[in-house]
């Protein structure tokens, strides 16, 4: 790869078209990924309509610390991945891969704290066909909830670990000269997926954490 | 076909700085008992946070129209969704 050289393929008419492609597909795609996480919030919707008492219960029994502290890692690790984006674009090698790098570890850090909540589920007996105690009051619905409480924020861990190896892998190849000015955008679509995970959590975590916390 | 410039280090930074705020301002108000009012609130600073993502962050304020509609396509297919779910089982 020619560094700092815009490569432009057959089929389009230039640097700047290809570029279009590239953001018209990746907004294609985060629209699927809107789709497939809605699936699982119109269930969780439904069921919240069908048994408000025991999604109160339920969601009283989550950690609102843990969970809001990572709502802040994720959203500053929005920042980190936007200020990358901004360094690729003036060709800023050295700061591009600082912010990339400070991205990840705010990532891992997420996953960190994500794992020490399910950890602190696990010690409260919360965990479905695992260890859920079955004595607490309106238990087969309050195990319904955390059911999809596993489900939604399992799959939304995973965007992350699947994010944290995409930036990885930009932040190496930012690292070799693969970027300039004129080309960046692995940079910018690996930055909007980022983002878009983020924006998932943003309804994640009012949803299942701060349902009648009052 | 779309051409943005992207946003300002000091942009980026307020949206921070904004995101947070609501953050703390949804946390803080699940506290108060507000009754049935307390999940609409959620909800709306919740899409408040989105919005100033896409449009900041993602840059869709300065994106081609087109990006805009699929961007909000997914959101429009999610509503179309939720909404009619649950006109069916709230008028059983």
């Amino acid at each position: 790869m020619a560094s700092g050289v815009a490569m432009t393929a057959p089929q389009f008419d230039d640097a700047e078209q290809q570029r279009s492609s590239s953001n018209l597909g990746i907004w294609i795609f985060l629209a699927t990924e809107v789709l497939f996480f809605g699936v699982l919030f119109a269930a969780y919707s439904i069921t919240r309509v069908r048994f408000p008492d025991a999604f109160a219960a339920a969601s009283r029994a989550t950690s609102v610390t843990l969970a809001g502290i990572n709502t802040a890692v994720l959203l500053t690790s929005s920042l980190t991945m936007a200020l990358g984006v901004h360094a690729a674009r003036q060709g800023a090698r050295r700061a591009l891969v600082g912010w990339l790098w400070l991205t990840v570890a705010l990532g891992a850090a997420f996953l960190v704290i994500k794992a020490f909540e399910y950890r602190l589920d696990y010690v409260e007996h919360l965990i479905p066909t695992i260890n859920f105690d079955h004595s607490r009051p309106q238990a087969d619905q309050v195990e319904l909830f955390f059911y999809m409480y596993f489900c939604i924020t399992g799959v939304h861990a995973l965007h992350v670990l699947i994010g944290i190896g995409c930036i990885a892998v930009i932040a190496a190849m930012a690292a070799r000269g693969a970027f300039s000015p004129s080309y960046f955008t692995p940079v910018d679509v690996t930055g909007l997926y980022w983002h878009l995970v983020d924006i998932i959590w943003l309804f994640v975590f009012p949803m299942l954490y701060l349902v009648s916390r009052s | 076909m779309t051409d943005h410039i992207g946003e300002s280090p000091r942009t980026y930074v307020m949206v921070w700085l904004t995101l947070l705020v609501l953050l703390l301002v949804t946390v803080a108000s699940a506290y108060v008992p507000l009754g049935w009012a307390n999940t609409p609130l959620n909800l709306v600073i919740t899409v408040t946070q989105a919005t100033l993502v896409m449009f900041f962050s993602m840059h869709l304020r300065s994106a081609h129209p087109l990006l805009k509609v699929i961007a909000a396509i997914g959101f429009f297919g999610i509503a179309i969704l939720i909404v009619l779910s649950l006109l069916d089982v709230l008028t059983r």
